[in-house]
């Protein structure tokens, strides 16, 4: 039993892992070696190369790494200027959703607000709206105002749709805070407001990085509004890749693994250091572990 | 003196709480009146509002059998992706519930997939699904298997999605399920120990019975998003697919392709019955499982 348990686990393991692995190996190869009819999955150097076509090693080059700066076929700019829209939309909106949903979750958390309990709920509900069920009259709205194809835009509505983890997850962190701890600066003289700038956000600390990584992926990550709203200006990465997707064997595939291997590296990076909190991230801070 | 301080009490919360709700106002709730409002509409993507056209949209919506092969299609990937992905993810839960070295490490790395964007990821797992030179079709003929032509095959485009959504997602359950079970008291096990309760019967009657609750959680928290099932869809096979059309992917077809804001509404009005449902649900739920004492 024990056996059986451990080759399920080694075998998902390697499900799990090696789309990723097949992904960062793309990334450093020609392309003819991308779409070689024999997988070629041993990397060698350069000057190794062999010229047989049934081999299995490639030859290492960073030429698709250094190729990202160029405009491909169906795309409005390089891969790099994409990335910086990203940076700066995910940033922004990571901002100003915990800014707001930690004032929120505050408040819910330390006052007495007449029908607390079906506020949150209409909180959390917003987030099971697809994003395809209300992007028409916001795009309306937007073109009204002038924010398609904007950073702004994007920004705004990112927030919009986090605030309900963000409100959530900070909810269950700050009613992890002691009350005792406000009493006594309140007793020392401190405001409402200093007591939640002194007290309460230095604790809540932990909290707020959490939030804001699970924000900032899921900004990161989005993509209906992102082809739906921006796609004139102030692309993101996910709607770039998207405009490549025209004709499949013409993509450039060592790029493209370049490009989604460095999207998704701080991803990796960040998922590793929240691996404590996922599970309350996930669920909206309803399960802690 | 009192007095004073119960009143600025009174407007202070509002402060916390209101630009929150102030946004969401801005951002869900007031679409979504226009979004009725549109729907009764004759609007177009380009030109104004359009006119009144009564119950038309609707009537199209309902009588249009796209609308019903989409609804259908959007059902069946809920209902397989749901059920093979909590099975999936509590046996790994239950084949991981022990401990060993390095059980943080190995669990972190199996559930890196679920964070990554599903728009790029299902870019590039084109190149592994490609029937010609795809890493997944040299490895089946390798051993011998079929390959078939993953994303163009009429036959294995869906299946091509919802394995995409299965690599994604198993994780999720994994998760949850994990904490399910972690959350199950030893001390039953010791009892059920010392009355030779068979490994079977304990199974049926301590480990699913409470690990229960929280796998319906994550049953419904996962369903409502495969709900909107759209970026896999629209990165490995397209928008317009009849073999993978789901609901968010005929919206798009019907509002930013075809141009038709009014009659794309009234598809959004649709779903969003269904949306609330689920949510209502969920909800509800969230509520019992919070109400219950730990």
């Amino acid at each position: 039993m024990r056996g059986l348990a451990r080759a399920a686990v080694c075998a998902y393991l390697a499900l799990a892992t090696l789309p990723l692995v097949w992904m960062a190996l793309t990334a450093f190869k020609a392309k003819e070696d991308a779409i070689s009819l024999r997988p070629r999955f041993l990397p060698a150097t350069a000057a190794e190369a062999d010229p047989d076509p049934e081999r299995v090693t490639f030859p290492v080059t960073v030429s698709a790494f250094a190729r990202l700066s160029e405009v491909h076929v169906g795309a409005v700019d390089s891969f790099w200027s994409h990335l910086g829209n990203s940076v700066l939309i995910g940033l922004g909106s990571t901002l100003l959703s915990v800014a707001l949903g930690t004032l929120c979750a505050y408040g819910f958390s330390r006052f007495r607000i007449p029908g607390a309990k079906d506020w949150l709920f209409f909180i959390l509900a917003t987030r099971f709206l697809p994003p395809l069920v209300v992007v028409i009259p916001i795009l309306v709205m937007y073109r009204a105002l002038g924010l398609t194809g904007t950073h702004l835009g994007l920004v705004l509505l990112y927030t919009a749709f986090n605030l309900s983890l963000s409100v959530w997850l900070m909810k269950g962190f700050i009613d992890d805070i002691p009350r005792a701890f406000e009493e006594a600066a309140r007793v020392d003289g401190y405001s409402r407001l200093q007591a939640f700038f002194r007290v309460i956000l230095p604790q809540a600390r932990t909290g707020m990085a959490v939030t804001a990584v699970f924000c900032l992926i899921s900004a990161w990550n989005e993509y209906g509004f992102a082809i739906t709203l921006n796609a004139s200006g102030a692309i993101t990465v996910p709607a770039y890749f998207a405009g490549l997707q025209g004709n499949l064997d013409g993509m450039p595939w060592p790029q493209v693994a370049a490009g989604a291997l460095l999207f998704v590296a701080p991803i990796v990076l960040f998922t590793i250091l929240v691996r404590r909190h996922l599970l309350r991230g996930i669920t909206f801070g309803t399960v802690k572990q | 003196m009192i007095g004073r301080q119960a009143g600025r009490a009174g407007w202070i919360q509002w402060g916390f709480v209101g630009p929150t709700l102030l946004f969401l106002l801005a951002f869900n709730v007031f679409p979504l009146a226009w979004s009725i409002v549109l729907s009764f509409r004759n609007a177009e993507l380009v030109g104004d509002g359009g006119r009144f056209v009564g119950g038309a949209n609707f009537a199209r919506v309902f009588s249009d059998p796209q609308y019903a092969e989409a609804l259908r299609l959007t059902a069946r990937f809920v209902a397989l992706a749901v059920g093979i992905e909590l099975a999936a993810g509590f046996a790994l839960a239950l084949a991981l519930r022990a401990d060993f070295r390095g059980k943080g490490a190995v669990l972190t790395t199996l559930l890196v997939p679920m964070m990554l964007s599903p728009a790029v990821v299902g870019l590039y797992w084109n190149l592994i699904l490609n029937g010609n030179y795809g890493i997944l079709n040299q490895a089946l003929g390798a051993l011998g298997l079929p390959t078939p032509q993953w994303t163009t095959d009429r036959d294995w485009k869906f299946t091509s999605v919802l394995l995409v959504d299965l690599w994604m997602w198993t994780p999720f359950m994994l998760l949850i399920a994990l904490a399910a079970l972690h959350s199950i008291p030893p001390s039953l096990y010791e009892a059920a120990e010392i009355d030779r309760a068979g490994r079977f019967t304990v199974f049926r009657r301590i480990t699913l019975p409470l690990a229960a609750p929280l796998l319906g959680l994550a049953a419904l928290l996962r369903a409502t998003d495969a709900l909107k099932q759209f970026d896999l869809v629209m990165s490995i096979t397209g928008p317009n697919d009849p073999q993978t059309q789901t609901l968010s992917t005929l919206l798009f077809q019907v509002v930013f392709r075809d141009g038709k804001v009014g009659l794309g509404a009234s598809y959004a009005c649709v779903v969003l019955v269904a949306v609330i449902a689920l949510a209502t649900l969920f909800t509800r739920y969230l509520e019992r499982l919070r109400e219950r004492p730990a």
